[in-house]
Protein backbone atom coordinates (compact mmCIF):
# COMPACT_ATOMS: atom_id res chain seq x y z
CA UNK A 1 0.00 0.00 0.00
CA UNK A 2 1.45 3.37 -0.97
CA UNK A 3 2.54 5.51 1.70
CA UNK A 4 1.02 9.03 2.45
CA UNK A 5 3.30 11.04 1.30
CA UNK A 6 3.60 8.92 -2.43
CA UNK A 7 0.05 9.88 -2.36
CA UNK A 8 0.38 13.70 -2.26
CA UNK A 9 1.74 15.60 -5.14
CA UNK A 10 3.57 18.61 -4.21
CA UNK A 11 1.62 20.62 -7.10
CA UNK A 12 -1.82 19.24 -4.39
CA UNK A 13 0.08 21.09 -1.73
CA UNK A 14 -1.49 24.39 -0.84
CA UNK A 15 0.58 26.80 1.88
CA UNK A 16 -1.97 29.92 1.93
CA UNK A 17 -5.68 28.73 1.40
CA UNK A 18 -7.31 31.74 0.40
CA UNK A 19 -10.82 30.72 0.63
CA UNK A 20 -12.83 30.87 4.54
CA UNK A 21 -15.99 28.77 3.83
CA UNK A 22 -15.67 24.98 3.44
CA UNK A 23 -16.54 24.17 0.71
CA UNK A 24 -14.81 26.82 -1.46
CA UNK A 25 -11.79 25.24 0.16
CA UNK A 26 -12.57 21.95 -1.19
CA UNK A 27 -12.97 23.67 -4.84
CA UNK A 28 -9.58 25.17 -4.37
CA UNK A 29 -8.15 21.47 -2.80
CA UNK A 30 -9.92 19.91 -5.80
CA UNK A 31 -8.78 22.52 -8.43
CA UNK A 32 -4.76 21.28 -8.50
CA UNK A 33 -6.12 17.52 -8.40
CA UNK A 34 -7.48 17.69 -11.67
CA UNK A 35 -4.35 18.34 -13.55
CA UNK A 36 -3.11 15.12 -12.10
CA UNK A 37 -5.61 12.93 -13.80
CA UNK A 38 -6.42 11.46 -10.64
CA UNK A 39 -10.28 13.05 -10.45
CA UNK A 40 -11.77 12.19 -14.38
CA UNK A 41 -15.43 14.65 -13.10
CA UNK A 42 -14.94 17.34 -11.22
CA UNK A 43 -18.74 17.81 -10.86
CA UNK A 44 -19.58 14.62 -9.72
CA UNK A 45 -16.67 14.51 -6.66
CA UNK A 46 -17.53 17.79 -5.75
CA UNK A 47 -20.53 16.58 -5.47
CA UNK A 48 -19.56 13.27 -3.84
CA UNK A 49 -17.55 15.73 -0.95
CA UNK A 50 -20.50 17.91 -0.14
CA UNK A 51 -22.80 14.79 0.01
CA UNK A 52 -20.54 13.38 2.91
CA UNK A 53 -19.73 16.78 4.24
CA UNK A 54 -23.62 17.69 4.56
CA UNK A 55 -23.85 13.89 6.51
CA UNK A 56 -20.65 14.06 8.59
CA UNK A 57 -18.26 16.29 10.27
CA UNK A 58 -14.55 15.11 8.55
CA UNK A 59 -13.26 17.61 11.27
CA UNK A 60 -11.39 15.50 13.21
CA UNK A 61 -10.39 17.74 15.75
CA UNK A 62 -6.91 19.20 16.98
CA UNK A 63 -7.04 21.89 14.21
CA UNK A 64 -7.71 19.07 11.32
CA UNK A 65 -10.03 18.27 8.78
CA UNK A 66 -9.87 15.06 6.46
CA UNK A 67 -12.93 16.16 3.94
CA UNK A 68 -12.93 12.77 2.05
CA UNK A 69 -14.65 11.06 -0.90
CA UNK A 70 -14.57 7.70 -2.77
CA UNK A 71 -16.70 7.75 -6.18
CA UNK A 72 -16.24 6.47 -10.04
CA UNK A 73 -15.22 10.12 -10.36
CA UNK A 74 -11.61 9.26 -9.20
CA UNK A 75 -9.35 7.06 -10.96
CA UNK A 76 -6.53 6.80 -8.59
CA UNK A 77 -6.38 7.66 -4.58
CA UNK A 78 -4.77 11.10 -4.25
CA UNK A 79 -4.54 13.51 -1.36
CA UNK A 80 -4.68 17.27 -1.24
CA UNK A 81 -3.52 19.35 1.32
CA UNK A 82 -4.29 23.43 2.10
CA UNK A 83 -3.15 24.92 5.02
CA UNK A 84 -5.48 27.84 6.53
CA UNK A 85 -3.81 30.95 9.03
CA UNK A 86 -7.29 31.68 9.93
CA UNK A 87 -9.12 28.15 10.12
CA UNK A 88 -11.88 27.15 8.57
CA UNK A 89 -15.68 25.60 10.43
CA UNK A 90 -15.46 21.68 9.17
CA UNK A 91 -18.13 21.06 12.18
CA UNK A 92 -15.75 19.17 14.39
CA UNK A 93 -16.87 17.92 17.72
CA UNK A 94 -14.13 20.13 19.65
CA UNK A 95 -15.81 23.30 18.19
CA UNK A 96 -12.26 24.56 17.45
CA UNK A 97 -11.40 25.91 13.21
CA UNK A 98 -8.99 23.48 11.24
CA UNK A 99 -6.05 24.83 9.74
CA UNK A 100 -4.48 21.84 8.82
CA UNK A 101 -6.74 20.13 5.56
CA UNK A 102 -6.47 16.75 3.59
CA UNK A 103 -8.63 16.11 1.23
CA UNK A 104 -8.88 12.42 0.42
CA UNK A 105 -10.02 11.31 -3.56
CA UNK A 106 -10.51 7.55 -3.96
CA UNK A 107 -12.33 4.77 -6.66
CA UNK A 108 -15.26 3.90 -5.39
CA UNK A 109 -14.17 -0.01 -5.69
CA UNK A 110 -11.28 0.54 -3.37
CA UNK A 111 -12.78 0.50 0.07
CA UNK A 112 -10.04 -1.01 1.08
CA UNK A 113 -7.07 1.30 0.38
CA UNK A 114 -9.49 4.05 1.29
CA UNK A 115 -10.16 3.26 5.11
CA UNK A 116 -6.49 2.63 5.47
CA UNK A 117 -5.55 6.00 3.84
CA UNK A 118 -7.81 7.64 6.21
CA UNK A 119 -6.72 5.52 9.31
CA UNK A 120 -3.13 6.38 8.73
CA UNK A 121 -3.46 9.61 8.06
CA UNK A 122 -5.75 10.35 10.71
CA UNK A 123 -3.40 8.52 13.45
CA UNK A 124 -0.07 10.68 12.06
CA UNK A 125 -2.45 13.69 12.33
CA UNK A 126 -3.11 13.44 15.80
CA UNK A 127 0.96 13.42 16.98
CA UNK A 128 2.16 16.95 18.16
CA UNK A 129 5.10 17.20 16.36
CA UNK A 130 3.78 16.03 13.09
CA UNK A 131 0.75 19.15 13.33
CA UNK A 132 3.79 21.50 14.23
CA UNK A 133 5.79 20.44 11.74
CA UNK A 134 3.14 21.06 9.08
CA UNK A 135 2.51 24.20 10.30
CA UNK A 136 6.10 25.89 10.46
CA UNK A 137 6.77 24.13 6.92
CA UNK A 138 7.97 26.87 4.79
CA UNK A 139 7.43 24.70 1.16
CA UNK A 140 5.75 22.03 -0.67
CA UNK A 141 8.96 19.92 -0.39
CA UNK A 142 9.00 20.74 3.39
CA UNK A 143 5.09 19.59 3.95
CA UNK A 144 6.06 16.10 2.22
CA UNK A 145 9.20 15.39 4.30
CA UNK A 146 7.67 16.56 7.52
CA UNK A 147 5.00 13.53 6.20
CA UNK A 148 7.84 11.05 5.40
CA UNK A 149 9.73 11.69 8.36
CA UNK A 150 7.03 10.60 10.58
CA UNK A 151 5.33 7.91 8.82
CA UNK A 152 6.36 4.62 9.66
CA UNK B 1 -33.80 11.75 20.35
CA UNK B 2 -31.00 13.64 18.83
CA UNK B 3 -27.72 11.59 19.67
CA UNK B 4 -26.77 7.99 19.87
CA UNK B 5 -23.02 7.41 21.43
CA UNK B 6 -21.81 3.98 19.90
CA UNK B 7 -19.02 2.63 22.10
CA UNK B 8 -16.55 0.79 19.60
CA UNK B 9 -14.17 -1.61 19.75
CA UNK B 10 -12.97 -4.65 17.69
CA UNK B 11 -14.95 -7.50 19.29
CA UNK B 12 -16.97 -10.35 16.87
CA UNK B 13 -20.10 -8.41 18.27
CA UNK B 14 -18.99 -5.19 16.81
CA UNK B 15 -20.93 -5.24 13.81
CA UNK B 16 -24.30 -6.24 15.66
CA UNK B 17 -23.89 -2.98 17.18
CA UNK B 18 -23.32 -1.28 15.00
CA UNK B 19 -26.21 -2.13 12.81
CA UNK B 20 -28.46 -1.96 15.61
CA UNK B 21 -27.12 1.51 16.22
CA UNK B 22 -27.42 2.77 12.25
CA UNK B 23 -30.73 1.12 12.04
CA UNK B 24 -32.14 2.90 15.13
CA UNK B 25 -30.38 6.09 14.53
CA UNK B 26 -31.78 6.15 10.07
CA UNK B 27 -35.92 5.48 12.10
CA UNK B 28 -35.22 8.71 14.27
CA UNK B 29 -32.87 10.97 12.24
CA UNK B 30 -30.61 11.04 14.40
CA UNK B 31 -26.57 11.28 15.20
CA UNK B 32 -24.37 8.65 15.39
CA UNK B 33 -21.30 9.81 17.81
CA UNK B 34 -18.80 6.56 17.20
CA UNK B 35 -16.08 6.54 20.03
CA UNK B 36 -13.16 4.17 20.46
CA UNK B 37 -10.85 5.01 23.52
CA UNK B 38 -7.28 4.14 23.47
CA UNK B 39 -6.03 2.83 27.23
CA UNK B 40 -2.03 3.22 27.03
CA UNK B 41 -2.00 1.81 29.74
CA UNK B 42 -3.67 -1.52 29.09
CA UNK B 43 -1.26 -4.69 28.35
CA UNK B 44 -1.19 -5.57 25.18
CA UNK B 45 0.79 -7.88 22.80
CA UNK B 46 4.55 -7.31 21.94
CA UNK B 47 3.82 -6.85 18.36
CA UNK B 48 1.15 -4.60 18.61
CA UNK B 49 2.40 -1.35 19.81
CA UNK B 50 0.21 1.88 20.33
CA UNK B 51 0.26 3.07 16.78
CA UNK B 52 -1.15 -0.47 15.49
CA UNK B 53 -3.60 -0.47 17.64
CA UNK B 54 -4.94 3.44 17.19
CA UNK B 55 -4.59 2.81 12.94
CA UNK B 56 -7.11 0.16 13.71
CA UNK B 57 -9.46 1.85 16.04
CA UNK B 58 -9.23 4.94 13.39
CA UNK B 59 -9.86 2.24 10.79
CA UNK B 60 -12.79 0.96 12.71
CA UNK B 61 -14.23 4.30 13.18
CA UNK B 62 -13.82 4.90 9.26
CA UNK B 63 -15.60 1.52 8.48
CA UNK B 64 -18.85 2.65 10.55
CA UNK B 65 -18.64 6.47 8.62
CA UNK B 66 -18.90 5.25 5.60
CA UNK B 67 -21.50 2.39 6.12
CA UNK B 68 -23.61 5.26 8.03
CA UNK B 69 -23.09 7.31 5.13
CA UNK B 70 -24.06 4.94 2.58
CA UNK B 71 -27.78 4.47 4.90
CA UNK B 72 -27.66 8.51 5.29
CA UNK B 73 -26.64 8.65 8.75
CA UNK B 74 -25.17 11.70 10.39
CA UNK B 75 -22.39 10.50 11.96
CA UNK B 76 -19.19 11.78 13.90
CA UNK B 77 -15.71 9.99 14.84
CA UNK B 78 -13.70 10.40 18.48
CA UNK B 79 -10.83 9.12 19.33
CA UNK B 80 -9.70 9.47 22.67
CA UNK B 81 -6.98 8.00 24.83
CA UNK B 82 -7.80 7.27 28.66
CA UNK B 83 -9.57 4.46 30.51
CA UNK B 84 -12.47 3.59 28.24
CA UNK B 85 -15.12 3.36 31.26
CA UNK B 86 -14.84 6.55 32.52
CA UNK B 87 -13.67 8.04 29.34
CA UNK B 88 -17.25 6.98 27.90
CA UNK B 89 -19.53 8.06 30.84
CA UNK B 90 -17.38 11.51 30.82
CA UNK B 91 -17.90 11.91 27.31
CA UNK B 92 -21.70 10.98 26.55
CA UNK B 93 -22.18 13.43 28.86
CA UNK B 94 -19.88 16.45 27.25
CA UNK B 95 -21.62 15.28 24.05
CA UNK B 96 -24.99 15.13 25.42
CA UNK B 97 -26.00 11.98 24.23
CA UNK B 98 -29.27 10.38 24.97
CA UNK B 99 -28.19 6.89 24.55
CA UNK B 100 -25.25 4.77 24.80
CA UNK B 101 -24.88 1.76 22.64
CA UNK B 102 -22.08 -0.97 22.75
CA UNK B 103 -21.75 -4.32 22.09
CA UNK B 104 -22.31 -7.23 24.36
CA UNK B 105 -19.05 -8.56 23.94
CA UNK B 106 -17.14 -5.57 24.99
CA UNK B 107 -14.77 -5.32 27.39
CA UNK B 108 -16.06 -2.80 29.27
CA UNK B 109 -17.34 -3.86 32.60
CA UNK B 110 -21.08 -3.91 32.23
CA UNK B 111 -22.58 -3.79 34.94
CA UNK B 112 -20.33 -0.54 36.22
CA UNK B 113 -21.38 0.80 32.65
CA UNK B 114 -24.69 0.26 33.59
CA UNK B 115 -24.11 1.64 37.44
CA UNK B 116 -22.12 4.46 36.61
CA UNK B 117 -24.12 6.08 33.42
CA UNK B 118 -26.87 8.39 33.56
CA UNK B 119 -27.51 7.71 30.29
CA UNK B 120 -29.51 4.40 28.92
CA UNK B 121 -27.27 1.66 27.73
CA UNK B 122 -28.29 -0.78 24.74
CA UNK B 123 -25.89 -3.99 24.90
CA UNK B 124 -26.88 -5.83 21.27
CA UNK B 125 -25.72 -9.04 20.77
Amino acid sequence: MAKISELLPRSAIVLDLQSKEKFEVISELVRPLLATGAITDEAEFVSAIVRRENMESTGIGLGVAIPHARTKAVASIVLAFGRSDSGVDFSSLDGKPSHLIFLIAAPEEQKTEYIMTLARLSKLLRKDEVRIGLNKAGSPDDIARVILQHES
Amino acid sequence: MERILLYVEDTPGMPAAVAWALKLAKGMSCRIIALAVIDPAAPRRRDAPTSDIEERAWGLLYEIEDDAFQQNVRISLLLEPGEPLPRLISLSSSYDAELIVASADCRLTTSELVRQSSRPVVFVK
